[in-house]
């Protein structure tokens, strides 16, 4: 029912932006996403907190906490990698495409500027995508595989947008570890786009 | 940093002040707030010039960008948290649906 929600929003979004409309509350929102993002967080902080005995539980795996982003970027990379060889782009363009896991605006933005805006909106789609698309892969994942590989799809987006499905469908301890996963993902997404531009 | 901070507000405030009959209230207004930033997402793009042109000519290539790292990933994280992680009791969250 999420994912429906999800794109029902998404959709009434676009049809909203194209129409040119100006709803004074619905352009109020759309132009304080920040308030709305900590109003998230907030909230999320809420569930994690009502959680009994969770950040025992996030004690215990000590260095094991990097396993998830560790594995987001590699993989990232290395299907960036194969994208590149496929469409003939230099390895390390096709790298930096990926390594924006989901943070469509930065990817886009930083892309565009160093690679010209063909290359900044291939970054910019793939990656706004793959936020997209996280919200109807998560529930998947959930069933099929385990919570852990649930915060793989979101990537940098875990700490954020992609976060209350992570709630709806996982628990309270992957829901934590997501945060931190968005976070290293996050700090990691501009150094990895700048050194991957500099790789051949 | 700032979204970490409120969120360990909320944190706290889930942990020492919020009422657990609120609980679904709580998880209401989680939905509430993703829902309006998607719609935020999609308005800003809808206003984005040549957005829909821009998915047109360059959709396929940015869809293959998407799919095998995303792919990727999740295999990559599958096997090394199969492999190290202790799993999480997937039966308690199946009991309280």
């Amino acid at each position: 029912m999420i994912v429906l929600f999800t794109i029902l929003a998404l959709l009434l979004g676009l049809a909203y932006g194209l129409s040119g409309l100006e709803l004074p509350l619905l352009t109020f929102f759309s132009q304080h996403t920040d308030l709305v993002l900590y109003l998230l967080m907030f909230s999320v902080g809420i569930s994690v907190g009502m959680h009994r005995g969770l950040f025992r539980k996030i004690r215990e795996y000590h260095i094991r906490i990097f396993i998830i982003p560790f594995g987001i970027i590699l993989g990232s990379l290395v299907g960036g990698l194969v994208c590149a060889a496929i469409f003939h782009l230099p390895l390390g363009q096709g790298a930096a495409i990926a390594s924006g896991m989901g943070w469509y605006s930065l990817a886009g933005a930083t892309i565009s500027q160093i690679g010209g805006s063909e290359l900044g909106s291939v970054a910019f789609l793939s990656n706004l995508m793959r936020e997209i698309f996280s919200f109807i892969i998560i529930p998947i994942v959930a069933i099929k595989l385990n919570y852990y590989t649930c915060i793989a799809p979101a990537g940098a987006t875990s700490e954020d947008t992609t976060l209350p499905v992570m709630l709806k469908y996982t628990n309270e301890e992957t829901v934590v570890l997501s945060v931190l996963n968005g976070i290293i993902c996050s700090f990691f997404v501009p150094i990895l786009i700048s050194l991957c531009f500099t790789t051949p | 940093m700032d979204i970490l901070l409120v969120m360990c507000l909320g944190i706290l405030v889930g942990r020492f002040l919020f009422p657990q009959k609120a609980k679904r209230w709580n998880e209401g207004a989680s939905l509430l707030c993703t829902l309006v930033l998607i719609f935020s997402m999609g308005a800003m793009l809808g206003r984005k010039e040549g957005f829909f042109h821009q998915l047109l000519t360059l959709g396929a290539q940015s869809f293959l960008f998407f799919l095998i790292p995303t792919v990727l990933s999740i295999v990559v994280v599958y096997i090394l948290t199969k492999r190290f992680m202790k799993h999480p009791n997937q039966d308690e969250k199946e009991e309280e649906a």
